[in-house]
């Protein structure tokens, strides 16, 4: 059987094209631009919101969205590196747990509102974002974690590479987060459980009369989302080592940016791990290197950032729905009636309006 | 055996009927087990008995058709197949055996499956993972080579061409069927329902649906097939069954029915007196339509509504009269023919347009678009024509706005604690008349009712068609959109039936009768219906014998 390119492929693939008219603009605007400090720098940022991105995904993929993720990443943070200054014995492997164990209970806690309690995901969300944070700043109390209250293999860990070649460094932690990519990526596809993210995204109602289960799969979401996030909390402690109760702040942005751009459908059912890590890398890269641009204030940064946001979303309502009515249209052993091709979605009926009681979409719950 | 116990279940367990339940038999299968009984069903809810004491058995291998007016109780009866609402009483049998219907996946486990007119499909989904997507079985790890060729032998066998690695968005109505009824193939469905599979497909679709439909029971699955449109009930189904009014009516073989009698057991219903309506002196033409149309929904429709006249607009599910009152009132703009309001031409594109012509609309839909739940009887009365309430400061006068509600709560008998209670604790009955006084403050020329009645208790319902009456004598026009067919007969005019979006006729009081109505809503002739019971007869015994295909029923 054929097999052409499709369209969300596509995307990716411009994503990519993008990313590398961005790095030749920025190396031809910005002396020295092209060199391994500058790979290294970049990719150890896009490590830890790459790890956030793909937890903020797996949720993203259900129609919901987490904002807590990035309370999540500053607690965390914290509170590991509170408890690795407290007692320098403590072992690595426990530090991580620790890390992943606080992130699991704060998305055990999004999760129940969300997929038990019914509460919409951007409310829940929204207040655990606060809560988490207020929790930070009333335990810490002003106390900060510095880099010197740390243990040496903490120190020596952001500095660790997996690999080098020549001027490229590839950090261990940049690796730690391609890996999580690839597992997770593979997980979407080959899962049971990863399927079925797509399909409650795709269409809940059809989800719920095909007998899903729907609350447990979202409720997972969260918990692996925020786990994912405790992880990445770990990772930011390692990478600054200074912890203020105000670290992380803005994270969820940036991990529902990256998320969007890298083409994950905000209304769920489409979007790859490796489009996140495209958009992670995107973003992260634009942010880090428009600091460097001699002449730009900073204040344009977000200004920028924002224009791509809205840019990939109107390209994805526009470029790849063209894209995807092209590749339909293409010559294929058509169905039981190819010479019909009505647009489904235009039926407004006499009966979706007053057999249910509500329009489409409206239920009151 | 096991059925005599069953029936000392129902004994046991207080089944309210002290009447025979009807278990009817089909034709030479006298003696066969139905793969699924429905006996003595009733279900409620709130102030609507949907089902009272239904029975209903299906067999291996047969088509059955389920017909019945809207509110006749057919999708409260597959809520209750599929697991989406629990019977209050009465019992399923399936295979003899008493079962529960807990949930959706129950169904699937039993093999009970649906088809719905909006099919149920996962557009980002490729066509095989639509296929499997609900399996219980389904393992933990994917094996797409497996599933792509299960799907495309599944396919296969049903004899439709689709690449299986396509997502589903995109799909054409029938193929979306055509996805599902694999899906019911790949489940080893015993029984299927299919609710008004053909309402949105041409008729080159139909023939395709059918042929399916015929490879399903030739495989030996009992399939419950709903439809309004009566030629193609009696050109694929063996039996036929109608429900009115949540009862069981009749069940007979395909060759035994009639048209006219099939219509006359769905509205052989009794006129009751508390239809109040009084011929009002006409005036003059206030609104005249000529050939209005929207694409995609209707065409042609043309009327003409005088001044204290109330005319009924009649159809079924489908029939696309809201969208026509949807047209009027500027919600969803008509794009071709001509509206005459007042004598004068209009162009009406947004509500504010209608309000200001001075067209209300009353929603059949109070709770997503008709009213504010949280707030008062007051604020929702006076919503629509607050400029009348603003004083010269700017401020809202809510003296002159309570004084409003008080008029209408003692003109309309609304019981409620106080004019300040929120609408959202008032019964539905009640809702509607705030929902009514609500548009009648806009002192409007025109009044569309949608579905004024729906889900109200008696009382209710009599005080709405009493008030209807009065503002008819009071010289305004009234459109009555309403599925309630007794209720348009009684409160009408004249009638104006519908049929998927054309207009068939518009009758006169004294020539709609409850069958002329039904045939023109079912877009039933004489002749066609003559033509399909002597095509029923000839194809009668293709594939109902209950040996056929039968390695293909169920394998585990």
């Amino acid at each position: 059987m054929r097999r052409l390119v499709r369209p969300d492929q596509i995307r990716v693939f411009s994503l990519v094209v993008l990313l590398v008219a961005f790095v030749l603009f920025f190396s031809a605007q910005i002396p020295g631009y092209l060199s391994g400090r500058t790979f290294v720098r970049i990719s150890t940022g896009v490590a830890i919101i790459a790890v956030v991105a793909v937890g903020q995904t797996l949720v993203v993929l259900t129609r919901n969205i987490d904002l807590s993720v990035g309370s999540v990443v500053g607690f965390t943070a914290w509170a590991v590196g509170m408890a690795l200054a407290s007692n320098k014995e403590m072992a690595a492997p426990l530090a991580v747990l620790l890390a992943i164990g606080i992130g699991v209970l704060s998305g055990v806690v999004n999760g129940l509102l969300v997929a038990y309690g019914r509460v919409p995901a951007i409310i829940v969300t929204l207040g655990t974002l606060a809560i988490y944070r207020t929790i930070l700043v009333g335990v810490a109390n002003a106390k900060t974690v510095t880099i010197d209250a740390l243990p040496e293999w903490m120190k020596a860990l952001p500095r660790a590479n997996l690999l080098t070649m020549g001027d490229l460094e590839v950090r261990a932690m940049v690796a730690l987060a391609v890996v999580i990519v690839a597992l997770f990526q593979l997980g979407l596809v080959y899962l049971r459980f990863g399927r079925r993210l797509y399909a409650i995204g795709s269409n809940p109602d059809a989800a719920r009369i095909a007998g899903l289960p729907a609350q447990r799969t979202v409720f997972l979401a969260y918990v692996l989302c925020d786990a994912l996030a405790g992880l990445a909390g770990f990772m930011f402690l390692a990478r600054f080592g200074t912890i203020t109760v105000v670290a992380a702040q803005g994270m969820e942005l940036q991990s529902v940016a990256a998320v969007v751009v890298g083409g994950v459908n905000m209304l769920g059912g489409s979007g790859s791990m490796v489009g996140t890590l495209i958009g992670a890398t995107l973003v992260e890269t634009i942010q880090q290197s428009l600091i460097r641009v001699p002449g730009l204030s900073e204040f344009w940064i977000d200004a920028l950032l924002g224009l791509l946001i809205l840019l990939a979303v109107a390209s994805d309502a526009i470029i790849l729905n063209r894209l995807r009515k092209a590749w339909l249209a293409r010559p294929t052993p058509s169905g039981p009636d190819g010479r019909d091709d009505r647009d489904t979605g235009a039926r407004v009926s006499d009966s979706a309006l007053s057999a249910s009681g509500a329009p489409a979409g409206g239920k009151s719950s | 055996m096991t059925a005599r116990v069953a029936a000392l279940d129902s004994v046991w367990f207080g089944s309210m009927t002290t009447t025979p339940i009807p278990t009817p038999d089909p034709p030479s299968q006298t003696g066969a087990q139905p793969v699924l009984a429905m006996r003595g069903i009733s279900k409620r809810f709130d102030a609507t008995q949907a089902l009272s004491d239904v029975s209903l058995a299906l067999y291996r291998a047969e088509v059955h058709a389920l017909l019945g007016e809207n509110g006749a109780g057919k999708s409260t009866l597959i809520k209750i197949m599929t697991g989406i609402h629990p019977p209050d009483s009465g019992e399923i049998i399936l295979d003899g055996r008493q079962v529960q219907i807990a949930n959706a996946m129950a169904a699937q486990a039993l093999g009970i499956a649906a088809i719905y007119q909006e099919p149920m499909i996962f557009p980002d989904l490729d066509v095989a993972e639509n296929i499997f997507i609900g399996h219980a079985s389904r393992s933990v790890l994917m094996n797409w080579g497996k599933l792509h060729r299960e799907a495309e032998a599944i396919l296969q066998k049903i004899d439709v061409k689709l690449d299986v690695r396509m997502p589903a968005r995109g799909l054409t109505l029938a193929q979306q069927q055509a996805v599902e009824i694999a899906k019911a193939i790949s489940l080893n469905v015993r029984v299927l329902i299919m609710d008004e599979p053909t309402a949105s497909l041409s008729a080159h679709e139909v023939e395709q649906l059918f042929r399916l439909v015929d490879t399903l029971r030739k495989a030996g699955v009992a399939i419950l097939f709903i439809s309004h449109r009566m030629d193609e009930v009696f050109s694929i189904a063996d039996r036929v069954t109608v429900f009115r009014d949540g009862k069981w009516i009749s069940t007979k073989p395909r060759s035994q029915v009639t048209s006219d009698g099939a219509i006359r057991d769905m509205v052989g219903r009794t006129i009751e007196d508390f239809f109040a309506k009084t011929t009002a002196r006409q005036g003059d033409v206030l609104v005249s339509v000529r050939n209005l149309g929207r694409t995609g929904a209707f065409r042609g429709v043309s009327f003409d509504v005088h001044r204290g006249e109330v005319l009924g607009f009649a159809g079924l599910v489908g029939a696309r009269r809201t969208d026509v009152g949807l047209a009027l009132f500027g919600i969803e703009p008509a794009d071709s023919g001509e509206i005459i309001f007042d004598g004068a031409r209009v162009v009406i594109r947004t509500p504010e347009q209608a309000t200001g012509l001075g067209i209300a609309y009353v929603t059949e839909d109070r709770r997503q678009l008709g009213l504010s739940m949280p707030q008062s009887l007051t604020t929702n009365i006076t919503l629509p024509a607050m400029k009348r309430y603003v004083t010269p400061l700017g401020l809202v006068d809510s003296k002159r706005e309570a004084e409003t509600a008080e008029a209408f709560k003692t003109q309309l008998s609304i019981r409620t604690p106080s004019v300040q209670h929120p609408v959202g604790k008032l019964s539905g009955g009640n809702q509607q008349k705030v929902m009514l006084a609500k548009w009648l403050n806009t002192q409007p020329k025109l009044l569309i009712l949608d579905e004024p009645t729906r889900g109200i208790d008696v009382g209710a319902k009599a005080d709405v068609h009493h008030f209807i009456s009065d503002l008819a004598g009071q010289g305004m026009a009234i459109i009555l959109i309403s599925s309630d067919l007794p209720e348009v007969l009684g409160m009408s005019d004249r009638v104006l039936v519908m049929r998927e979006g054309v207009q068939m006729g518009i009758f006169n009081r004294d020539e709609a009768t409850q069958e002329r109505v039904m045939t023109a809503a079912m877009g039933q002739s004489a002749s066609t219906s003559a033509f399909a019971n002597a095509d029923a007869a000839s194809a009668i015994g293709t594939g109902a014998g209950p040996s056929t295909g039968a390695a293909a029923g169920r394998s585990g």
